[in-house]
């Protein structure tokens, strides 16, 4: 048998937001990676239900020039 | 009557100072209909993440209202057909 780590729980980082607003770029510029995608919850460790409405804010601030959309890094 | 949230891109060769007032005229639509606008929120001048409309920049405000979904329709459609206006968003923050 291969030994399993024990994934170590993460406090969750979106302690103390009740609504997950898409207007907040700084926020949700945190659950993007440089290339502009979303970050997975295995990344992030919010809740599910959180992760979800962190993909619809991210994608609404997306479409208003807020955050970019996914790229290939410059150069 | 439902509550909305309106944010608006305008052309950022507009002057700021012109931004409130100009949306207010397009306001006048929803308050004929018997709605209200509760706040105007003119963010200025911000950096777009990508270009729109081949501008680097634009200005940005967040209304505030309350209206019946066909007025929020209607005021989004002549935003729309408007050239100083690059982009809207119109959302519903209860239930989003």
């Amino acid at each position: 048998m291969k030994p399993r780590r024990t994934p170590r729980k993460k406090s969750n980082p979106l302690r103390g937001v009740s609504y997950i607003d898409y207007k907040d770029a700084d926020l949700l510029r945190r659950f993007i990676s440089d290339r502009g995608k979303i970050r997975s919850r295995r990344v992030t460790g919010v809740t599910v239900q959180q992760q979800r409405q962190l993909a619809r804010a991210i994608k609404n601030a997306r479409e208003m020039a807020l955050l970019p959309y996914a790229s290939r890094p410059r150069g | 009557m439902r509550r909305y949230e309106v944010m608006v891109i305008l052309d950022p060769s507009l002057d700021e100072r012109t931004v409130a007032p100009s949306l207010d005229q397009f306001l006048t639509v929803v308050r004929n209909d018997g709605g209200t606008v509760e706040k105007v929120d003119v963010w200025g001048r911000r950096r777009l993440s990508y270009d729109i409309a081949k501008k680097p920049e634009g200005i940005y405000a967040v209304i505030d209202l309350t209206a019946e979904p066909a007025t929020v329709k209607e005021l989004d459609r002549q935003m729309n057909l408007n050239e100083g206006i690059l982009r809207t968003k119109v959302l519903r923050p209860d239930v989003h």
